[in-house]
């Protein structure tokens, strides 16, 4: 069963300060860059042999602002996200997470730094939200599977989404599922927010809401990194790394 | 807890029908376990039952019989009373046959008293109870009147002629027969029924030349026991009871030591012969659960992947799902136990349970229970490690368990069984009345080749629905679909198919053995007694008219273990059993099976060389010569005459006493051979066929399951074939071809394996071998209509079902996700 949690509230006025991540992050060790690949490489097997999905990848993560992975289908985005969400495992190359190392660290290890250090919001909306729970009820267990507690009222009308708590998920639109989602991973304070493709399943005015929202949260510190193809979301951009072929393009 | 795993059970109503899936496996799971247990121990009290049937009631509890001068009876019967203390005991005395005198024709008489005697017999004349109380034989013979007192006046005056008592004797009876049954015939008088006395008293008073030594027996009366507890309690307790009574040397007699022996053994036989099967039903079972679980982390896949990268493990994901489905595993268990004891009727032996089977039946469901929670969680566990974190592995797993022959070793294990079943299968019994060792490894082969087969079968069918992409029937639409559907859905057609010719097989294998037992057992008593019943009569007897069209009398002629049957050929159909011999055939010498081709000469008889020739005869077997009664030189000098009757013992003996004809050495069909070796095989195999039914549930509903739960892709395959212009009825017919081939597949297989194997196996499982005939199959034709009925109903009910969500589909909403 997961961890308990520790009682640290995340709301809203503290959203707005930024106060809730910094004090969240205070106790862990400052560095330039939240995350660091080096020389990652990413194969599978299958049937007709080995197949290269990310080859000798170098990128930094800096600890604030909105990093994206730009590149066509198959270009190794999703792959690349896996890698820096400690899901998946790189082949070769190292992963490292505020300056430590990840690539010695056992399951049980890499599963307590998701707990409390990574957020991954999935493509699909309805992927990132337990169907059978309240809008507020997955605030509360975003929150308690990193071992904290949320105001679940004052974070929804931080999103825009104010008296939702008791709502089903399934009566939201797409768009209201996406910024739950990152309502989500800002109820677990999570020292990165990693999204794949959040806004590839939206309408534009969906998508537009899921923008802000990621901009609301880059101008609190929290660092973003966004796998996506989308023009408007590639020119909100700190950073950016286009990947080809599996590879950093040139 | 957090909120995901504390509202899974809530969210466990979002598939009612995963829960009625799991709740039903669980339920045939812990009933199948709770059924063996209760069947094993109540094949030990049916073990008690058919034992004590064959004796008699009042001496179940040790009994003490003695021999004493009449003087010391009274005495001797009071310190019986003193040591037994509050158990009611039954005394009884008899003297010796003597000459009596009762004024006319000199007879032979014996004396006897048991308290309450009188009051179990039938008054012919007379009947109060102050004076002796005299059989009609007796009457008969000496022209007694009521009021006569006999030896010169020195016996109380007769006050009532009874009916001699005849077998077959009830109850309170039953334990003096040796001393109550006159055995007699025309003959010989000497063996005389019992003369009753008035009182224990008047018994002291009788002259001394008609006393003598007396014979006594006391008997306790007790409950009967129903169980092999019960039994083994009694007979501890009677022997401690009588114990000061048998150290001064009187004789005790416990007619239940080699019972509750027996009764121990076909317990430990029946369940050793059952364990095999119920273990191969649990491990079907708990892959059942593990089915249910793997769909139901197929289904919660997102909330599991969003879990998992939120740093759940698979440990805790495997609690996610055990929330979720473990209650109905329990209930499902706990009802599994209910049905397992409401059904006790249906499918065991006896519904007398031994104390403490209860708790024993619910301990072993507990087990059950905990492994399928096991089971559950441990699958979630696994499958979700598999799903996001070693993808890989698992897929080797599978792999290298899809690749092991397992029918090879399930092949090996038939072949060590069917050696087992050639050489030790039922060996001979160790003690006389004991029971022969039933080998469970021997009885397990027909299983065990029914189980080979439905491998076998599996692998097939997974390797032609792979090949099936290469066949191309498109002239025929609905055959082509039907062969696409069940490509599409290889995993749950080859499960069914397993279960089915598991299901098929056991049922086919289960009936068939223990209906061979049945028959045999019934063909054997009768070619051992020849008949429903026989008396012993005298050679000039000559049927009376009520036993006329039911009865005929033979001749029995033995020297040097040759035995001859003289027969009537007019009679000789209506009384023996089993036999239709045609009674032109009769009426000539017969030699019968084995019985050398040589000229035989026996008392009574001519020389005899007989032409004709019969494979077996009643009371001969398969050894024997056959002659017609008016072939008989000398009927003096043939050895034993007998009534071969096909009515029951008590109205031929009815008969023969109202006839006047007098009669000894009786014997009846159901107790001639000791049918418990028989009942094991049948018991253990009748809980295999209990099995089969069970498990044929399981296929049905695993069949219906998976046309409910490819429901969707049905009516989307469906709707959009009968817009491009296939029929409804070919449709149905397409529905009817796929679920009908994998119904015939398993009738065919289940069928043609289980026939085989028990048509090997049965001659071999033979309690009796020295007894014709041997087992044979019996007629299978039944069973076949049954199973093909039945299968054809859920094949119907299936093809309805796919049909319907096609009918009630509109392609729209199907293609919207």
């Amino acid at each position: 069963m997961a961890d308990g949690f520790d009682g640290r509230p995340v709301v809203a006025d503290d959203f707005d300060r930024g106060a809730v991540l910094a004090d969240a992050h205070d106790e862990r060790p400052v560095a330039e860059h939240v995350m660091r690949l080096r020389e990652v490489g990413v194969e599978y097997r299958t049937p007709a042999g080995s197949v290269t999905a990310v080859s000798e990848v170098s990128l930094d993560v800096p600890s604030s602002g909105i990093t994206v992975l730009a590149g066509p289908s198959g270009s190794g985005k999703s792959t690349l996200l896996r890698v820096l969400s400690l899901v998946e495992r790189p082949t070769l190359g190292a992963v490292e997470l505020r300056g430590a190392g990840t690539a010695q660290l056992s399951s049980r290890a890499r599963r307590a730094l998701r707990r409390t250090e990574i957020a991954l919001v999935f493509q699909n909306p309805a992927d990132n939200l337990i169907g059978h729970l309240t809008v507020g009820d997955n605030l509360r267990a975003a929150a308690q599977a990193a071992g904290r507690a949320v105001r679940v009222d004052e974070l929804l009308a931080r999103l825009g989404l104010p008296d939702t708590a008791g709502w089903k998920v399934s009566a939201m639109s797409g768009g209201q599922q996406q910024r739950l989602a990152f309502g989500c991973a800002l109820a677990r304070g999570a020292s990165v927010v990693l999204a794949d493709e959040p806004t590839s399943q939206l309408d534009s005015t969906s998508a537009d809401l899921v923008l802000e929202t990621l901009v609301d949260l880059a101008r609190q510190g929290v660092p973003v990194v966004v796998a996506s193809h989308d023009p408007r979301l590639i020119a909100l951009a700190d950073t950016s790394y286009e990947l080809r072929n599996g590879a950093l393009a040139a | 807890m957090q909120i995901p795993w504390r509202a899974a059970p809530r969210a466990a109503l979002s598939s009612p029908l995963t829960l009625i899936v799991s709740l039903v496996t669980a339920l045939l799971l812990s009933f199948v376990v709770a059924a063996a247990v209760m069947h094993s121990a109540a094949s030990g009290s049916a073990a008690v039952d058919y034992q004590q049937d064959r004796l008699c009631t009042e001496s179940l509890h040790p009994s003490l019989e003695m021999r004493s001068p009449p003087e010391q009876v009274t005495p001797l019967l009071d310190a019986v009373r003193q040591t037994v203390g509050d158990q009611p005991m039954l005394p009884a005395t008899y003297t010796r046959e003597a000459r009596a005198d009762f004024g006319g024709k000199q007879t032979y008489a014996k004396f006897g008293f048991r308290p309450g005697a009188t009051d179990r017999l039938t008054v012919l004349e007379g009947g109060s109870k102050d004076g002796l109380w005299v059989p009609k034989s007796i009457a008969m013979t000496t022209d007694l009147q009521l009021g006569k007192r006999g030896m010169g006046g020195r016996l109380p005056p007769v006050t009532a002629i009874y009916a001699d008592l005849r077998d077959p004797l009830d109850a309170w009876w039953c334990s003096e027969r040796s001393w109550v049954i006159p055995n007699t015939y025309a003959k010989y008088d000497l063996a005389t029924s019992v003369v009753w006395m008035p009182s224990a008293a008047s018994f002291a008073d009788l002259p001394r030349e008609l006393a003598g030594t007396v014979d006594v027996t006391v008997r306790f009366p007790s409950a009967v026991p129903r169980t092999v507890d019960e039994a083994e309690d009694l007979l501890a307790t009677g022997t401690a009871r009588v114990k000061p009574i048998a150290d001064q040397g009187v004789r005790v007699v416990s007619q239940l030591v080699l019972p509750v022996e027996n009764a121990h053994q076909t317990v430990g036989n029946v369940r050793s012969a059952i364990l095999p099967l119920t273990l191969i039903s649990l491990l079907i079972g708990l892959a059942g659960v593990a089915t249910v679980t793997v769909q139901w982390a197929q289904r919660r896949h997102t909330e599991l992947r969003l879990l998992w990268v939120r740093g759940s493990g698979p440990a805790a994901l495997g609690g996610r799902a055990l929330l979720e489905l473990g209650l109905p595993l329990v209930v499902g268990g706990a009802l599994g136990l209910g049905v397992g004891r409401l059904l006790v009727p249906v499918y065991a032996p006896s519904t007398a349970l031994p104390p403490g089977t209860s708790t024993t039946a619910s301990a072993a469901v507990l087990v059950v229970i905990a492994l399928s929670v096991a089971t559950t969680w441990a699958t979630a566990a696994v499958r979700t490690h598999r799903m996001f974190q070693a993808a890989t592995t698992g897929t080797r797993v599978r792999r290298v368990l899809a690749a092991v022959p397992w029918e090879l070793a399930t092949a090996g294990l038939a072949v060590w069984a069917w050696n087992r079943v050639q050489h030790s299968g039922l060996a001979t019994p160790l003690k006389i009345g004991g029971l022969p060792r039933i080998d469970a490894a021997a009885l397990a082969f027909p299983l065990l080749v029914v189980l080979t087969t439905a491998l076998l079968a599996a692998r097939v069918a997974r390797w032609a629905l792979k090949a099936s992409h290469r066949a191309s029937l498109w002239s025929k639409p609905p055959a082509q679909l039907a062969i696409r559907r069940l490509a599409a859905a290889a995993g749950p057609v080859t499960g069914v198919l397993l279960v089915g010719v598991l299901a098929i097989g056991t049922i086919a294998v289960g009936s068939s053995i223990a209906g061979s037992q049945k028959t045999a057992l019934e063909f054997k008593s009768g070619t051992y007694t020849g008949a429903e019943s026989f008396a012993q009569v005298a050679d000039d007897t000559v049927l009376p008219d009520v036993l006329r069209g039911n009865s005929t009398i033979v001749g029995l002629s033995e020297k040097n273990e040759q035995v001859v049957l003289v027969v009537d050929p007019k009679t000789f159909n209506d009384g023996a059993f089993g036999h239709d011999v045609d009674p032109a055939l009769l009426s000539r010498p017969l030699r019968i099976g084995s019985a050398p081709r040589r000229e035989v000469t026996l008392p009574g008889l001519p020389a005899i060389n007989p032409e004709e020739h019969l494979p077996s005869f009643p009371k001969l077997g398969t050894s024997g010569w056959v002659v017609p009664r008016d072939k008989v030189t000398s009927a003096d000098d043939v050895g034993s005459w007998y009534v071969w009757s096909a009515k029951p013992l008590g109205e031929l003996t009815e008969a023969l006493a109202d006839a006047g004809i007098k009669y000894r050495n009786v014997g009846e069909k159901k107790k001639a051979v000791s049918g418990l070796p028989f009942l094991t095989i049948q018991w253990t195999f009748g809980f295999v066929t209990a099995i089969g039914a069970v498990l044929a549930v399981v296929a049905a509903i695993a069949l219906l399951l998976a046309i409910e739960v490819r429901r969707r892709q049905n009516a989307v395959s469906g709707a959009f074939s009968t817009r491009m212009g296939l029929r409804p009825a070919a449709l149905l017919s397409s529905h009817l071809l796929e679920l009908g081939a994998l119904a015939v597949a398993a009738l065919a297989v289940g069928l043609t394996a289980s026939m085989v194997s028990s048509g090997f196996a049965v001659p071999k499982l033979d309690p009796a071998p020295r007894l014709t005939p041997t087992p044979e199959l019996p007629d299978v034709f039944p069973l076949l209509v049954t199973t093909v009925a039945g299968s054809a109903a859920v094949v119907l009910v299936a093809a309805w079902i796919a049909v319907r969500a096609v009918r009630s589909a509109r392609i729209g909403e199907l293609i919207r996700d």
